[in-house]
């Protein structure tokens, strides 16, 4: 019943897409895989980190017996997801990278291309259900990944489809295994992906000038010691301060004009707390929800927790039952409803 | 699938251990450990060992044991042979990227091959400039199997040394020769082949990875990559890789030993191959020197298909070839050769490269060949859907 309905599977060369690529022939469908170019950073003499994954992702494709293509979207890439991370680097915000890759890349971009080029639909390997136009989170509550997908359209939903945010992750790994797939076994990929092996912080600096500022404490306002750029930290951080002995320490605030950077021993400072969040650049799925009771998500893979939803102008107000650790302007909350994602906003 | 099932088709890119070379190396891995540097009795037995297989590579090539320079690969061997050179370099566009890289740091000209992947010895005798101080050229091309003129090549540059002489110029001028792909196939004797420097890489005829060699006159002056500890008249200091140093004499050894032999048993099966898959495939485009060509070569296009695609179809059925270079396969974009020799995209797209060796004979070729046949017939329809 599926045969005359097209579907484009974006496939990473990861295990998640490509048994999606494989469910979705079972079911009947036309199925053809897209390897999605992204933009990486390019080193002098170093060979390019996805040619392996574009390799598997071939590979799996071709064995699968199904078209394989490849969309180049490297140069909005760059400017959508790139340059949008080092703006808000800059401004002294914490942003989310696939977040912003979802919204611009894979379910606009992608999803665009994928029509344009004769597909009905699209697919992707998240762990995500979805219904009509309505986003569910995954049947794996630990692998759920609609904190990921809070800014796509309903529009978008309804021409989409997730074939193993029905299944746990071990029992993806286990059907890729009985179906021959050769990224059964395949590592997850970790971080974000164009930042590849160096890690953030050595990423940023390629774009921003170190500038050295002091730490301070924020209780004592004694200067603890020396940091190289007050953009490469992010409330609630505790790595890298290079303090040294004694208690960790958190950073709790950073002043960007003045380039310096707060931090504590305490770990109940009430800045690493917050009861209430302010969210601005809002986005619903669907229609905006009614004020009520809500579950919310701060980052991804924090629990569920309950809040008030408010409306201030154009800003979301979020009042908490309990307050919440490490709230990091910049970065996204995700509003649920039950299993239904409804959408979210950036904490101001 | 098992080691024993599949069909080896990719010996350009990697080649298995000669089990004779495994056991001459195995001592030299446990009971002979010793520093060769060491002044005791066991560590100048080792010492020994290590300077009869300096000796055993010298006499291959038809050189001094006092010439070779021990590195740890053909690409360490290149870099090397270029680090000499201050001035001006020539050298070809479809040369390994070790070569091209190497040359477009420095002062460089790059000259064309023709569409057979052949360098003309015209366009290199034209490239030369009164301050060129080296001339890089492989032996064989790496993808396409094509076999160059270094005979041709080197008396222009004796040619050009000559006429400097006469003028009175003392700007050196030498001839290196990349043969990573080839020693097994083709002479290899530096003096019937006239050249200043020869790079081989133990891991294409059989020895161990990471081993090679950089042989030069005893006219070239070199200065070294690595400082250190003054090892390998000091152009290459390290603690000497005794074991695989000696298993890449003895499969230099051994591959010079039955070179006729097996460059003819390889064109055979090679021919073989061909015929049967042109048959099969008329559109099909055979690349590469159809005369100078390694015997273990072929480079073949299926216009319209996706080398890529075929290559992952084979391996699924147990036949392991290439599409062009194994770095330029990884890298999900054309091939460096296949491009500047011109072929149309169409049909650089749709090539892969076999290459025969070692593990080939008439029983797996044949086999190989049906797969091929079926593969792609597989795909052509495939497309006509």
């Amino acid at each position: 019943m599926n045969s005359n309905k097209k579907v484009y599977v974006g496939m990473s060369g990861g295990v998640d897409s490509s048994l999606s690529a494989a469910l979705l022939i079972e079911q009947g469908y036309d199925v053809a895989g897209v390897y999605m170019k992204n933009w990486t950073q390019d080193l002098p003499g170093v060979k390019c980190p996805w040619a392996d994954d574009l390799a598997d992702a071939k590979r799996v494709a071709v064995n699968l017996g199904i078209d394989f293509k490849v969309f180049d979207f490297e140069k909005e890439y760059k400017q959508k997801v790139v340059d949008y991370m080092i703006d808000e680097y800059k401004n002294g915000r914490t942003p989310n990278p696939d977040i912003m890759c979802n919204q611009e890349v894979k379910f606009r971009l992608f999803l665009d291309a994928a029509l344009a080029d004769g597909a009905d639909m699209i697919a992707t390997g998240h762990y995500a259900q979805v219904e009509g136009n309505r986003l569910l989170r995954a049947v794996d509550d630990n692998k759920d990944q609609t904190y990921f997908l809070y800014r796509v359209t309903g529009q978008a939903m309804s021409k989409t489809l997730f074939p193993v945010g029905g299944f746990t992750k071990p029992v993806v790994r286990q059907m890729a295994a009985e179906r021959g797939l050769s990224t059964a076994a395949k590592k997850d990929s970790q971080g974000i992906c164009f930042v590849g092996q160096i890690g953030i912080r050595e990423f940023l600096s390629i774009y921003v000038d170190q500038k050295p500022g002091p730490i301070v404490d924020k209780n004592s306002q004694k200067v603890l010691g020396y940091h190289d750029g007050a953009i490469f930290y992010t409330l609630g951080q505790r790595h890298g301060l290079e303090l040294g002995g004694g208690l960790p320490y958190y950073v709790v605030g950073k002043d960007m004009a003045k380039n310096e950077v707060y931090v504590t021993t305490d770990l109940n400072d009430e800045t690493l707390w917050r009861k209430k969040i302010s969210l601005a650049s809002i986005h619903w799925i669907n229609q905006a929800p009614s004020i009520g009771r809500y579950q919310i998500r701060v980052r991804h893979r924090a629990p569920l927790v309950w809040a008030n939803l408010s409306y201030v102008d154009n800003n979301v107000e979020l009042e908490l039952d309990s307050p919440e650790r490490a709230i990091a302007p910049g970065q996204s909350v995700v509003i649920y409803d039950g299993q239904e994602c409804l959408g979210g906003g950036i904490i101001v | 699938m098992t080691h024993n099932q599949l069909i080896y088709l990719d010996h350009a890119a990697a080649t298995p251990l000669d089990p004779r070379v495994l056991s001459a190396m195995q001592p030299y891995f446990s009971d002979q450990f010793y520093n060769p540097s060491s002044p005791y009795a066991p560590a100048v037995a080792v010492r020994r060992a290590y300077e009869q297989a300096r000796h055993d590579l010298a006499t291959a090539i038809g050189g001094k044991p006092g010439e070779i320079i021990i590195t740890a690969g053909a690409t360490e061997s290149i870099n090397m042979a270029f680090n000499g050179a201050s001035g001006h370099v020539v050298t070809d566009n479809i040369e390994h990227h070790a070569v091209l890289n190497s040359a477009k740091v420095r002062d460089h000209t790059i000259v064309s091959a023709d569409i057979r992947g052949f360098v003309p010895v015209l366009a290199v005798k034209l490239a030369i400039r009164n301050d060129t101080q080296l001339v890089s050229i492989a032996l064989a091309n790496n993808e396409l199997g094509t076999v160059q003129p270094i005979r041709d090549i080197a008396q222009v540059i004796k040619d050009e040394r000559q006429s400097r002489l006469m003028r009175g110029d003392k700007t050196p001028i030498y001839l290196h020769c990349d043969a990573s792909q080839g020693v097994g196939q083709l002479d290899v004797n530096v003096a019937r082949l006239g050249i200043d420097m020869l790079t081989i890489n133990s891991g294409k005829i059989y020895g161990p990875k990471q081993v090679g060699l950089l042989w030069t006159a005893s006219h070239v002056l070199l200065t070294p990559l690595i400082v250190g500890g003054g090892q390998e008249r000091g152009l290459r200091s390290g603690t000497e890789n005794v074991a695989g140093v000696i298993g890449f004499a003895k499969a230099l050894q051994l591959v010079t030993t039955h070179r006729k032999y097996e460059a003819e048993r390889l064109a055979d099966l090679r021919d073989g191959l061909q015929a049967i898959l042109v048959a099969a495939f008329p559109e099909a485009v055979v690349s590469g020197h159809q005369k100078h060509r390694l015997a273990g070569h072929l480079h073949i296009a299926f216009p319209g298909l996706d080398g890529e695609r075929l290559v992952f179809l084979l391996e699924a059925k147990g036949v392991l070839v290439s599409t062009g270079s194994a770095c330029a396969a990884n890298k999900g974009t054309r091939s460096h050769v296949l491009t500047a020799i011109g072929l149309s995209d169409e049909v650089a797209d749709g090539s892969i490269r076999i290459t025969l060796g070692h593990l080939s004979d008439v029983a797996n070729i044949d086999l190989a060949g049906q797969i091929v046949i079926d593969t792609v017939t597989q795909e052509y329809a495939r497309l006509k859907r």
